[in-house]
């Protein structure tokens, strides 16, 4: 897909294409051509505010230049989350354990990248605590941006995988596993196993491009996931967990 | 009870997806999607308006190889009608009985799995899956438990941040 960054000066245009280039791990080419499916437009003011257009659209403003980029970070993301061409992504933490992939769907806020974080300081492989990124073959391929922890306060930090220990997949991979599962406190895994179907009627929310590409997404999820152990429950604290669920996925494999 | 019925499958503006053992059906234009358990999906497949009701449940009854009464369809043309998945509203055939009792009663009496449909509502926006951001002042409800970004507020640019 192509996309089209265009600002009223330089400066904005060179921090729009350096957000870019973290938003997307710097896997985009840039073309000569004028042509896009979509369009960015990056404006300031006199006062320092800068404003963001979508498609012709106004759509944020901000006179903090870190959150107005941030912003559109998040939205550019989304953007190519939503249209790209070939693939189907979806909102979870990955990482890979065995040459399979472990996924987890989830709204933010459930304990998605500290469950990741910490299945990954137990030696499994670093995919994304974004997106399972996964292609028409039903296979998963890493999208490692740098893990996005939050605090208490709900302050957020970007710790590189290598800080964890941890390696990132550079592989793509089958999934082996759905784990539909949120942080409860003092919650017990319980899972109970859901059928194809089932599953992916839970996943089909975290899909990004589930209302622009509903053939494809549909017929992707399936391919992805006929094969994999589908769990469903609350969970507890999040290192206990992992500990026990990797053990679990390492004899569920051995005997696959 | 009419059982010289024939119901049709709505075909327009759905994506259907086999999958094993079961039918999921993606409703465009209200962004519903469906499970069809196998029962729902052979029934649901036999509504062509040619087959009356207790036609349909022979042939149920021939694929699924247990006896299929005409009660067993009309619970899933029932469940078929609610989630607008035929061409027209059928009106239900358990009128003043609960769905708990006629699956109750279909339940004990039959060997084949009772028909079942399990619907959801998709998000619209893809912005609704992702990162804490809002959409405007006061607006930071895009994300989190219970609909908010906690201890967050929108600053008016469409991200959210601690007060």
């Amino acid at each position: 897909m192509r996309v089209k960054l265009e600002a009223s000066n330089p400066e904005l245009l060179r921090d729009a294409k350096q957000t870019a280039r973290r938003a997307l791990l710097d896997r985009f080419r840039i073309l000569e051509s004028t042509e896009a499916e979509h369009t960015f437009g990056f404006t300031s003011d006199e006062s320092g505010k800068i404003f963001l257009f979508q498609d012709g659209e106004r759509t944020s403003y901000d006179t903090s230049q870190t959150r107005f980029f941030k912003f559109f970070n998040s939205m550019l993301r989304i953007v190519v989350a939503e249209h790209a061409v070939g693939t189907v992504f979806i909102h979870a933490g990955v990482v890979g354990r065995r040459g399979k992939a472990i996924i987890i769907p989830a709204n933010s806020f459930q304990g998605k990248t500290t469950l990741v974080a910490e299945m990954v300081k137990c030696g499994a492989e670093y995919y994304s605590d974004e997106y399972a990124v996964i292609d028409e073959n039903g296979m998963v391929h890493p999208f490692p941006r740098d893990l996005s922890v939050r605090d208490e306060n709900f302050g957020e930090k970007e710790v590189p995988v290598t800080e964890l220990g941890g390696k990132t997949g550079i592989k793509p991979i089958p999934i082996g596993a759905v784990l539909l599962t949120e942080y409860v406190e003092n919650g017990a895994w319980k899972p109970r196993q859901l059928t194809v179907g089932q599953g992916i009627m839970e996943i089909i929310p975290h899909t990004i491009p589930r209302n622009f590409n509903t053939e494809f997404s549909l017929k992707v999820l399936n391919t992805a996931v006929s094969d994999a152990i589908i769990l469903k429950s609350p969970r507890g604290d999040a290192r206990e967990f992992a500990i026990k669920f990797l053990s679990f996925f390492d004899n569920f494999i051995n005997l696959a | 009870m009419n059982n010289s019925q024939h119901p049709i499958a709505r075909k327009t503006g759905l994506v259907v997806q086999e999958v094993p053992d079961e039918v999921l059906v993606y409703d465009l234009e209200s962004n519903k999607a469906h499970c069809l358990n196998q029962s729902a999906a052979m029934i649901w497949k036999s509504c062509d308006g040619n087959n009356s009701v207790s036609e349909i449940a022979k042939l149920v009854e021939n694929q699924a190889g247990g006896k299929v009464t005409e009660d067993f369809v009309w619970l899933a043309i029932d469940q078929l009608s609610e989630n607008n998945l035929l061409e027209k509203q059928i009106p239900s055939n358990f009128e003043g009985t609960s769905r708990r009792e006629v699956i109750k009663k279909i339940g004990l009496a039959s060997m084949v799995a009772i028909p079942v449909i399990a619907s959801l509502v998709a998000p619209q926006s893809a912005l609704a899956a992702s990162s804490c951001v809002c959409n405007g002042p006061g607006a930071c409800n895009l994300n989190g438990p219970n609909g908010q970004c906690p201890g967050r507020t929108c600053n008016g640019a469409g991200l959210c941040v601690a007060p």
